[in-house]
C-alpha cells in the first residue's frame, strides 16, 4: 500500500526577515517543492487613494511619499506631472532639471536597497553595509536639499519646496565619481560571485510571454530580455533630452529572465543613472524654482493618466477632478503590486530555499503594494 | 567530473576576491559614528520639531489649515478695540488673542506643508529631533503663552464687549421697529 501523503501548507510571514516588510506567502509544498505560492497583502493599507479624495491636491504630496518609501522622489515626480498634467502648467527648465538628477538619484538609491537587501537574503552580509554606506551618500544629498532623509515632500506641482544648496552640484559630482568604481566592487564581491550565482542562476524564470500577461513593468520585465522603459518610449519630463542606455536580461550565467538576471538589470541601471545625472548636473538652468507654482490648486473638470518609470516599473495615477480643490477619484498603478503577482508563476515546481531568492529579485515595498 | 572541480575553483576563487576586496576595506577608517555619544552635524534645512514663535502669531490659522494631518488646534478670541495687542516683528498688526495653539507632534509628518504659508514666519522647524515621550498625550505642544486666567479674563472681556455691541444693535433696531412690526411666528 502507497504511503498517503498529503500537501503542505506553510505560511511564511508577515513576520519573515525577508519577505521584506509585512507580507505573507502561503505555501503550498509537496515535501520540500512548492506547489503553489499565494501572496496575501493588506497588513500595511493606509488608504492611501480614500485619504487622498479628502485631501486638497497639495496636501497629497506628504502621503505619496509613504506608498514607495524607498523612493518617496519618484512617487512625487509622478503625482506632479499628473497634476500640471491636469492644470497645464509649464514647468521651468530649472525644475525640470532638478527633478530629473533627484530622481535619478532616487533610483540609484532605492537600487542599493534592493540589491542589499537581495545580497542579505542569499547570505552575503558585507555588500549590504558597503551598499548603504552609499546609500548614506545619497541621504544626505537630499537631506542637505530638502530637510528630510526618507520622506521628502520635495516636488510641487509647478515646482520644488526648495533651491538646491550651492553645494549640491559639487557634492553629487563627487558622488558620482566615487561610486562608479564602486559599483565595479560591487560586481566583484557579490554579481560575479560564483555562490550568489548558484543561487540566483536559472531560478525564478520568467518568461516573456507570462510577463507581458502579468502587466510585470521594471527591472523585472529588463531581466527578461524586453527593451521597455518609459523614459525612453514614452519620455516625460525631459528625459529624451539624454543619452542613455536600457539594460536588459542576457542570461549570461542561465537562462534569460532567471534572479540573477533580473539582479543585474538593476546593477547596470544605477550606471546609466550616474550618465544621466553626469549630463545633466551641469547644465542646470538658472531660474526660480517656485515661479510657476499656482497659488490655488483647482482644476477643471477631466481626467488625466500619467505614468513614470519608478524604479521598480510602471507607476501610474490616475486622477479625476470633478474642478474642486480635492480630488474625486485617485488611483495608483502601483508597480510592486502588480510585480508581486507573477510569484506564483516564478516559485512552481522551485525549492523552498528559492523562494526568499525568487522574492527578493521582485524587489517589492510592502508600502506600496497595499498602498 | 571535470566541471565539479571547475565550480568549486570558480567557488573557491570568486570567494577570494570578495575577501581581497573586504580585506581592502579593513583599513578604511569607519564610517559609523557612535550616535548617542557622538552626533552627526544636521544641514541648516532640516525638518524635525516644530517651533512656534507665538509673539509674532497673529492667528490667522493659515498653518492649521495646510496641514494634511490636522495636528495643528488654533482657537483665537478676538481683541477688543482699545486693547494693545502689539505688532509682529514684520510689523503686522495683531488682532487675535491665540488663546489655544497645540501643535501634536504624534500625529505630525514633519511635511513642513505649515511652515510655508505662514505670513509672519513665526512657525519653522529645528533641529530637536531626540524628544520620544513614555506617554503620547506628552507630545501635545501647547505654544500659546496666556495662562488661564489671562484666556478667561481675554474672553469675558469679549463677551462683555459682543454683549454690548448687541444691545446696541438691539437698542438700534428697537426704534423703528414701532412701524413695521414683525412676522409672528406660526
Ligand atoms: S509639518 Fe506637516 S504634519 Fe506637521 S504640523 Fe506642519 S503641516 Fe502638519
Ligand atoms: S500661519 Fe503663522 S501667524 Fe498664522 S496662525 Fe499659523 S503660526 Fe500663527
Amino acid at each position: 500500500m502507497a504511503l498517503k501523503t498529503e500537501h503542505m501548507v506553510l505560511n511564511m510571514g508577515p513576520q519573515h526577515p525577508s519577505t521584506h516588510g509585512v507580507l505573507r506567502l502561503e505555501l503550498e509544498l509537496e515535501g520540500e517543492l512548492i506547489k503553489k505560492v499565494v501572496p496575501h497583502i493588506g497588513y500595511l493599507h493606509r488608504c492611501f487613494e480614500k485619504h487622498a479624495e479628502a485631501m486638497q491636491y497639495n496636501q497629497i504630496i506628504p502621503y505619496t511619499d509613504r506608498m514607495d518609501y524607498l523612493a518617496s522622489m519618484y512617487n512625487n515626480f509622478g503625482y506632479v506631472i499628473a497634476v500640471e498634467k491636469l492644470l497645464g502648467i509649464e514647468v521651468p527648465e530649472r525644475v525640470q532639471y532638478i527633478r530629473v538628477i533627484m530622481g535619478e538619484l532616487q533610483r540609484i538609491a532605492s537600487h542599493l536597497v534592493a540589491l542589499g537587501t537581495y545580497g542579505l537574503d542569499i547570505g552575503a552580509f558585507t555588500p549590504f553595509l558597503y551598499l548603504f554606506r552609499d546609500r548614506e551618500k545619497i541621504l544626505t544629498l537630499f537631506e542637505m536639499t530638502c530637510g528630510a532623509r526618507l520622506l521628502y515632500n520635495y516636488m510641487w506641482v509647478g515646482g520644488l519646496s526648495h533651491d538646491i544648496h550651492p553645494d549640491f552640484q559639487r557634492m553629487t559630482k563627487e558622488f558620482v565619481n566615487y561610486f562608479k568604481p564602486t559599483i565595479v566592487e560591487l560586481d566583484n564581491l557579490l554579481s560575479y560571485n560564483k555562490i550568489f550565482i548558484e543561487r540566483t542562476a536559472n531560478i525564478g524564470i520568467l518568461p516573456i510571454d507570462t510577463a507581458i500577461n502579468y502587466g510585470v513593468t521594471g527591472p523585472m520585465l529588463r531581466g527578461s530580455g524586453i527593451k521597455f522603459d518609459l523614459r525612453k518610449d514614452d519620455p516625460y519630463s525631459i528625459y529624451d533630452r539624454f543619452d542613455f542606455d536600457i539594460p536588459v536580461g542576457k542570461g549570461i550565467y542561465g537562462t534569460v529572465g532567471d534572479c540573477w538576471d533580473r539582479y543585474y538589470v538593476r546593477v547596470r541601471e544605477m550606471e546609466q543613472s550616474l550618465r544621466i545625472i553626469e549630463q545633466a548636473i551641469d547644465n542646470i538652468p538658472e531660474g526660480d524654482v517656485q515661479s510657476a507654482i499656482p497659488k490655488r490648486i483647482k482644476p477643471p473638470k477631466g481626467t488625466v493618466y500619467t505614468r513614470v518609470e519608478n524604479p521598480r516599473g510602471e507607476l501610474g495615477y490616475f486622477i479625476i477632478s470633478d474642478g474642486n480643490t480635492n480630488p474625486f477619484r485617485v488611483k495608483v498603478r502601483a508597480p510592486s503590486f502588480v510585480n508581486l503577482e507573477v510569484m506564483g508563476e516564478l516559485c512552481k515546481g522551485h525549492l523552498v530555499a528559492d523562494v526568499i531568492a525568487i522574492l527578493g529579485s521582485v524587489d517589492i515595498v510592502l508600502g506600496e503594494v497595499d498602498r | 567530473m571535470k566541471q565539479y572541480f571547475k565550480d568549486t575553483w570558480d567557488g573557491i576563487w570568486t570567494v577570494l576576491i570578495g575577501m581581497k576586496i573586504t580585506f581592502k576595506h579593513l583599513f578604511t577608517p569607519a564610517v559609523t559614528i557612535q550616535y548617542p555619544d557622538v552626533k552627526v552635524k544636521l544641514p541648516d534645512r532640516v525638518r524635525n520639531r516644530l517651533y512656534v514663535n507665538i509673539d509674532d502669531c497673529i492667528g490667522c490659522d493659515q498653518c492649521s489649515r495646510a496641514c494634511p494631518v490636522s495636528c495643528i488646534e488654533i482657537e483665537t478670541v478676538k481683541g477688543v478695540p482699545g486693547e494693545d495687542l502689539g505688532t509682529t516683528s514684520n510689523g503686522k498688526k495683531k488682532a487675535l488673542w491665540v488663546t489655544k495653539f497645540n501643535i501634536d507632534f504624534a500625529k505630525c509628518c514633519y511635511c513642513q506643508l505649515c511652515v510655508f504659508p505662514c505670513p509672519t514666519e513665526c512657525i519653522y522647524m529645528t533641529d530637536i529631533y531626540e524628544f520620544s515621550e513614555y506617554d503620547r498625550n506628552n507630545f501635545v505642544y501647547n505654544f500659546s503663552a496666556l495662562t488661564k486666567e489671562e484666556i478667561n479674563q481675554k474672553k469675558t472681556n469679549f463677551e462683555k464687549f459682543q454683549a454690548e455691541k448687541e444691545a446696541q444693535k438691539a437698542a438700534a433696531a428697537a426704534k423703528p421697529k414701532t412701524d413695521t412690526p414683525p412676522a409672528a411666528p406660526n
